[in-house]
């Protein structure tokens, strides 16, 4: 017992009596007992069992345990602290659009709010457990009892305090005696001998407890020093590999680059472009080509090409019909920004006017401040929405003499 | 307490056949035949190929549907568990189990129609469709006439088969006695469970998902299952009160069985919220045309206050409601609870059904298309089905009076 420190109050060969402690042989004799106990009005006593006892709480006597009120309040705790913490991060200390979504979407955060809600009510069902238990607890003055080691094996206990108001030594003995105890024994309290940890365990703790700061001590030091030091390099293998880079210097060639320039007078298979009409949109005198490149169909088909391919490139700013109010404008014209140009309009005189060569280039390499869509439309595509373009522009200078006769008649 | 040796005499009244039976089984045919006479004679003079009473008979159908593999589910799950404490109140189960083969019978309304390509209902059904529609096209292997009916057989077979066979043996048992029965279905029960998952969800994939045939949710079996599964929990607790009040089972269940019921009853009200709602969050964020053509027509007009009043019914007030231990011990409340999450069930079945008038059959928008046919349907499939749990409760006792583990659930005790 080299572990446990005397304090000076206590004499321990004179303890004070904890209570008594009555033993019985099976659960049936038990129940009844408590029930006994419990009648005779004592309130600080408790039963002992090797397994749980269906009903024993109504023969102890014991409430109906309010830690359910409790961990209700916990969850919907967690789930408010949830809604209101995604409110703040993402709608009001860091406004962040994803997906075009509300920046405060209730959808997206449920997934949150439901697992903080567990979170908390389970914590708390568990810390509310051992608090309201009086656990962890390394000593009890009950195991000072020997046969009480038997309440974790085969043998019923009833303990009632000696600090119940009720409790007499004499009286009570007679009471335990007399619910069929096959012995009642006095127990001392040692609880002020034995009330401190076990030195070893308390380094224990104090140790785990500093070595917790260890791994934040470091993060705090590189936070907030600086260092000339490169970084340390786990696999310099990867990290430095066998081969020239492209920006890095080339000893091989005379011009010490890695990075080699084309050969003079090359061009990539198939790049070569020599038709100005159809790559370039110039006629043979270098001016904008007027009417389309021979290689251009003229059809139905390259008229319903260039339709969907405007209304998936072009109509986004100037609109399906071509005056440029298409959605990106109307927003932009809704949020009054500053910097934006209102896209033009396509039918505006110069525009009906200009030759399909210049649209092309238009297209091709943008104008103003519309950028070239030429990365991303192929040639065959952008003179068909040139041509959809000379369709659009007719159809709303339109005559009742542009109407096929069939349907001239369903005018009226 | 000292309940232990509490034991049953197999020729007590209180467990023999229900006398009622006999009463229910008129009833039920009365309303089956007013309810789905009434429905039918409105639906053949509305003139639109039988399309509203369809729906409303698929509402009322897969209501039902739901309970009665609701009930197979729990049965199969106690044998799986070798559960204890439910013994007293299998033998309903297998009752509410036991009306499947009827239901397969009520399931030939839309199944014969749609083989022979009557397309009010399911829009893949008509062979023209399938030719115009790319998407059809592709699935064309999977939704057409002749393999919908074949999976209909086998899916109602499979179930009508086990139903009948759990309930066979364990009548056998009232007789006989002999343990090894027990020993016999809890063997089949695995096996039974992995089939019963692949039935269920391809059963709600073909009746339910595929009247929108170009909408794909890979959780709608267990969509479905969650309605089922609280719904049939809500008929027991309702089936055991009304025997009770009968003055059947007596004390044999217990306060301590409806409280089991009333936990799983809760577990899958949750359960069914989590399930929607990870259906809908996946459709939200991802916000593409062909996940939110199903949601879209939802969240229209009528359809809104019934989306969220679905939200309420089916999942928020009975969450709150039905939490907590007293709710579920006191068994006039929890009776409360199991009825009101009945008709939540209708609400659940609605809103997967109906909206398809809307998405594939040009009905006006934002309307609910809430017509008389609705309450008739569901009173007409209602009066079969309990015209069914009449026939089991008038032939079967009422409990397994020789389960080998009946001791075990008259002695049973909650927390």
């Amino acid at each position: 017992m080299a572990d446990h420190r005397p304090v000076d109050s206590v004499d321990p060969n004179n303890l004070p009596e904890y209570g008594l402690l009555a033993q019985y042989e099976d659960v049936t004799s038990l129940k009844q007992a408590c029930e006994q106990v419990r009648d005779a009005g004592y309130s600080k006593w408790d039963a002992h069992s090797p397994f749980p006892v269906h009903g024993i709480d109504a023969a102890i006597g014991i409430r109906p345990t309010r830690l359910p009120l409790l961990i209700f309040g916990a969850g919907a705790t967690g789930t408010t602290v949830a809604v209101l913490m995604q409110w703040w991060m993402n709608a009001f200390d860091y406004p962040f659009l994803i997906s075009g979504k509300p920046l405060w979407s209730l959808p997206a955060n449920i997934p949150v709010a439901f697992e903080l809600t567990v979170l908390f009510a389970a914590l708390t069902g568990i810390f509310a457990t051992l608090g309201r238990n009086l656990l962890p607890r390394h000593h009890h003055p009950l195991f000072n009892n020997e046969r009480f080691a038997r309440a974790t094996d085969d043998k019923f206990f009833i303990a009632i305090e000696a600090k119940d108001g009720r409790y007499d030594a004499t009286r009570t003995r007679e009471l335990l005696e007399s619910t069929g105890a096959v012995a009642v024994d006095s127990v001392p309290d040692d609880s002020k001998i034995n009330a401190s940890l076990p030195k070893p365990l308390v380094y224990f703790i104090v140790a785990s407890f500093l070595a917790g700061f260890v791994p934040l001590g470091i993060a705090a030091r590189a936070w907030f020093t600086k260092s000339a030091e490169p970084r340390i390099h786990l696999n310099p293998n990867m990290d430095f590999q066998q081969k020239f880079k492209t920006q890095s210097p080339n000893p091989l060639f005379a011009d010490g680059r890695s990075m080699r320039p084309d050969i003079d007078g090359t061009v990539a298979e198939g790049w070569l472009r020599q038709d100005d009409a159809y790559y370039r949109g110039l006629d043979a005198d270098a001016n904008w080509l007027v009417g389309f490149p021979q290689q251009v169909e003229v059809s139905q088909g390259t008229m319903a090409r260039g339709q969907e391919r405007f209304d998936i490139y072009c109509s986004p700013c100037h609109g399906t019909a071509g005056y440029g109010d298409g959605p990106v404008a109307r927003r932009a014209a809704e949020l009054k920004q500053a910097k934006w140009v209102t896209p033009s309009s396509l039918h505006q005189d110069y525009l009906r006017t200009q030759p399909e060569g210049k649209l092309f280039n238009t297209i091709s390499h943008g104008i103003r401040n519309m950028p070239g869509y030429g990365h991303a439309i192929p040639e065959s595509d952008r003179w068909a929405i040139v041509m959809y373009i000379r369709a659009l522009q007719r159809s709303q200078l339109a005559t009742t003499s542009d109407v096929p006769d069939s349907e001239r008649a369903k005018l009226r | 307490m000292s309940t232990a040796s509490k034991t049953l005499d197999a020729n007590d009244a209180r467990l023999s056949p229900f006398e009622g039976g006999g009463k229910m089984i008129a009833v039920g045919f009365g309303l089956g035949a007013v309810g789905l006479g009434g429905a039918a004679a409105l639906g053949a003079g509305a003139g639109d190929h039988f399309e509203g009473f369809l729906h409303s008979y698929l509402v009322a159908f897969a209501y039902f549907l739901a309970i009665a593999l609701g009930g197979l589910f729990f049965v199969t799950l106690q044998h799986l568990t070798r559960a204890g404490w439910s013994v007293a109140v299998r033998r309903l189960a297998e009752v509410v189990a036991g009306t499947l083969p009827v239901l397969a019978l009520l399931s030939l309304p839309i199944v014969i129609p749609t083989f022979l390509g009557n397309h009010a209902l399911y829009h893949w059904a008509d062979p023209a469709a399938r030719q115009e529609d790319h998407l059809l096209h592709h699935k064309e292997a999977y939704l057409n006439n002749t393999f919908f009916l074949i999976r209909m057989v086998v899916f109602f077979g499979f179930w009508s088969l086990l139903a009948r066979y759990f309930l066979k043996n364990s009548t056998k048992q009232d007789e006989t006695g002999d343990p090894e029965i027990t020993t016999k279905q809890q063997k089949l029960s695995a096996p039974a469970m992995i089939l019963f998952a692949l039935t269920l969800t391809y059963g709600a994939v073909d009746l339910l998902m595929s009247l929108v045939p170009h909408w794909f949710s890979t959780i709608i079996g267990v969509y479905y299952f969650a309605g089922a599964m609280m719904s049939a929990m809500a008929t027991l607790i309702v089936l055991a009160k009304y025997l009770q009040g009968k003055g059947k089972l007596g004390d044999i269940v217990t306060v301590d069985h409806y409280h089991d019921l009333g936990k799983l009853m809760f577990a899958f009200t949750f359960f069914w919220a989590y399930i929607a709602f990870s259906q809908f969050m996946l459709i939200w964020y991802g916000n593409i045309p062909e996940d939110t053509i199903w949601y879209a027509p939802r969240q229209v007009g009528q359809w809104i206050p019934f989306s969220i009043a679905l939200i309420l019914v089916h999942f928020a007030i009975p969450f709150v409601g039905v939490m907590s231990r007293h709710a579920k011990r006191k068994t006039g409340i929890l009776l409360f609870w199991a009825i009101w999450l009945l008709f939540a069930h209708w609400m659940d079945m609605f809103y997967v059904v109906k909206p398809t008038m809307i998405i594939e059959h040009g009905g006006e928008a934002g309307m609910l298309h809430l017509s008389l046919m609705d309450p008739l349907c569901w009173v007409g499939v209602l009066g079969f089905f309990i015209a069914a749990i009449g026939m089991g409760l008038k032939k079967h006792r009422l409990v397994p009076v020789k389960d080998p583990r009946l001791t075990e659930s008259l002695a049973f005790e909650n927390y």
